[in-house]
């Protein structure tokens, strides 16, 4: 009698959840679900935006044609090198960041609100906004160089390394200070009484910065790696206005190439692929991220 | 060591200790000086002509403060037709995703409808890079006959936003003590009276801060509309593309036209600051 009763109060709680879930869900799955599933459908054919040829099914090869391709691997180490030198240089100068910022003091509030800024800005208008920086004959950044004594004529944009080094140079602008107030929200979360323990015990700076902070920090630098990788996948829009992929191809990230892909060159199945293959990453590091933030309930739970 | 000696010491550690401070202060405002540079330059470029953008050596600061690029940039370059359809885009899509986000994060919060896989799906959708919705999207658009509309974006935004909002609004419930619906229930009321009369009041300030998120997101996304969008409608941001597309930029009319595109996103900076880590790392950190 008993659990046919609290069997109906499930029943009864698993329609209530169901009914307040189903506007927004019924939306996602419209959104996405039939999207997904042309786009699946779509990259085993050979089909243009363009010419009105009839598309013919290709099987796999589209995919194969994609690894390739030299262009997509090209897409792809950009896309790797923004992260390997870009990630590591962003949480560096973060981490220092962090520590500059970690004592209270006057005005601490307005300060990491003008930090906020650049990850607030339309991300339009940063590509647009380091065009007039990175300007070869009237940009203010190589008349600063010149002013100190160095080169005075580096053409960031039009030279491919540069140029890349430029893009990177434009995410760290936008990018560190975000990493710097995450760590630093990680900095006031560990307890006094950790530092002054290890004060106590004659512990050095140096070594309460790399056995007490760092350690207990380890988790927060977890989530932000985690979140730029996300962001560098979806890096377009900067990168579009700031260089658009050139001089050639020397810039061009997966979601700019995907993007020229589809476009430009109108190649609808060679497109899908590419969101494919985009897809399965994608879904790789959502599963590391659920994995990481469960454990951080636990974590949260235990203490 | 006498009475004396200890003094001494007390005060060069003190004097050590004011020297690292201003150490300090200066670094932060070096580096503070340094990030906002970019910023500041458009700033003062919305105030230049023509030839001062070409002028060497640059110019630091403005000479005259008029607002002629203001004025060009919204009545003779679209400005104004931009700002008017970014408003229309991002207001409507706002309003839905925080009318079915609500509902859907509630129900994920606090039932734990769907459990780990949908909490999962919203996730992937969350991190997903737009572009793979394009071709798909574009395909789709184009046999409804719908691109080129309000409709479209609005729609659109809908696949990136309402993940966000879901997620963002889902963390707020679930910091809300069990027991206000306990009590409520217990009193007699409905499930949904329950959450409408108790909880949802008090989740409101979360609920009012995502939206101002979700409505940024919108007013500053490009992609879709650069590819759904024409010139029916056209929003800020691709007004702006269109102003550097041409071989003759107009420096300063953009730059008038960018500073009035990032105002609600600076706002937002520096009214909500103690929200935005917790936006930006999608609920991870709880500022």
């Amino acid at each position: 009698m008993k659990k046919k009763k609290r069997s109906s109060i499930r029943k009864n709680e698993l329609k209530f959840a169901a009914l307040m879930a189903l506007p927004g869900l019924v939306a996602l799955i419209v959104l996405v679900a039939g999207p997904l599933a042309y786009m699946v459908y779509n990259s085993a054919f050979s089909k243009s935006l363009a010419a009105p040829i009839p598309p013919r099914p290709v099987g796999f090869k589209n995919y194969i044609d994609l690894l390739k391709s030299d262009r997509f691997w090209n897409a792809f180490k950009n896309t790797m090198v923004i992260m390997g030198i870009g990630i590591p240089v962003q949480s560096f100068l973060g981490l220092l960041m962090a520590m500059l910022l970690s004592r209270e003091f006057k005005g601490k509030r307005l300060i990491v609100a003008l930090f906020l800024i650049p990850v607030m800005i339309t991300p339009v208008v940063s590509g647009f906004q380091w065009k007039i920086i990175f300007h070869e004959r009237f940009g203010p950044l190589n008349y600063i160089l010149g002013f100190l004594g160095f080169n005075p004529n580096i053409p960031w944009l039009a030279k491919p390394s540069l140029a890349l080094a430029s893009i990177l140079i434009m995410d760290t602008w936008q990018w560190t200070p975000f990493v710097a107030l995450v760590l630093l929200a990680g900095l006031s979360s560990i307890p006094r009484q950790v530092y002054e323990a290890a004060n106590v015990d004659g512990a050095s700076s140096w070594q309460i910065f790399w056995r007490v902070t760092m350690p207990l920090l380890r988790p927060i630098f977890t989530l932000v790696v985690l979140l730029r990788i996300i962001f560098i996948f979806k890096i377009f829009d900067p990168v579009y206005i700031l260089t658009g992929g050139g001089p050639g191809i020397s810039t061009e990230t997966l979601s700019v190439y995907t993007y020229y892909s589809g476009f430009k060159h109108f190649n609808v199945g060679r497109t899908a692929a590419l969101a494919v293959l985009q897809l399965v990453i994608i879904t790789i590091i959502a599963q590391l991220y659920m994995r990481f933030v469960m454990r951080r309930r636990e974590e949260v739970q235990r203490s | 060591m006498t009475k004396e000696d200890m003094l001494r010491q007390i005060k060069i550690k003190e004097r050590r200790r004011k020297i690292l401070e201003v150490i300090r202060f200066i670094l932060i405002f070096f580096i503070l000086m340094l990030f906002m540079f970019p910023v500041y330059w458009t700033f003062i470029g919305a105030f230049k002509s023509m030839g001062e953008f070409y002028h060497y050596p640059p110019l630091f600061w403005p000479k005259q403060v008029d607002l002629n690029n203001f004025k060009r940039a919204l009545f003779d370059y679209g400005g104004l037709k931009g700002l008017i359809d970014s408003l229309i885009v991002a207001s409507l899509n706002t309003i839905i995703v925080i009318g079915l986000g609500v509902f859907l994060a509630y129900s994920m919060g606090r039932y734990r409808f769907g459990g780990d896989s949908l909490s999962f799906f919203v996730l992937s959708l969350l991190f997903a890079p737009p572009v793979i919705a394009t071709i798909p999207l574009f395909l789709i658009f184009k046999n409804l006959r719908m691109l080129d509309t309000y409709q479209v974006l609005v729609l659109s935004y809908i696949l990136f936003n309402l993940p966000f909002a879901t997620w963002i609004i889902k963390g707020f419930f679930e910091d809300i003590p069990r027991e206000i619906e306990n009590a409520a229930l217990l009193d007699g009321y409905s499930r949904f009276m329950a959450f409408w009369k108790y909880v949802l009041p008090l989740a409101l300030p979360g609920i009012a801060v995502t939206a101002l998120f979700v409505f940024i997101f919108s007013w500053n996304e490009f992609l879709f509309a650069l590819i759904f969008t024409r010139s029916a409608v056209q929003t800020l941001p691709v007004t702006l593309a269109g102003m550097i597309g041409g071989h003759m930029i107009k420096w300063g009319e953009l730059s008038a036209l960018s500073l009035i595109a990032i105002t609600p996103g600076i706002l937002l900076a520096l009214f909500f600051q103690r929200y935005l880590i917790r936006g930006l790392t999608f609920g991870a950190i709880k500022g």
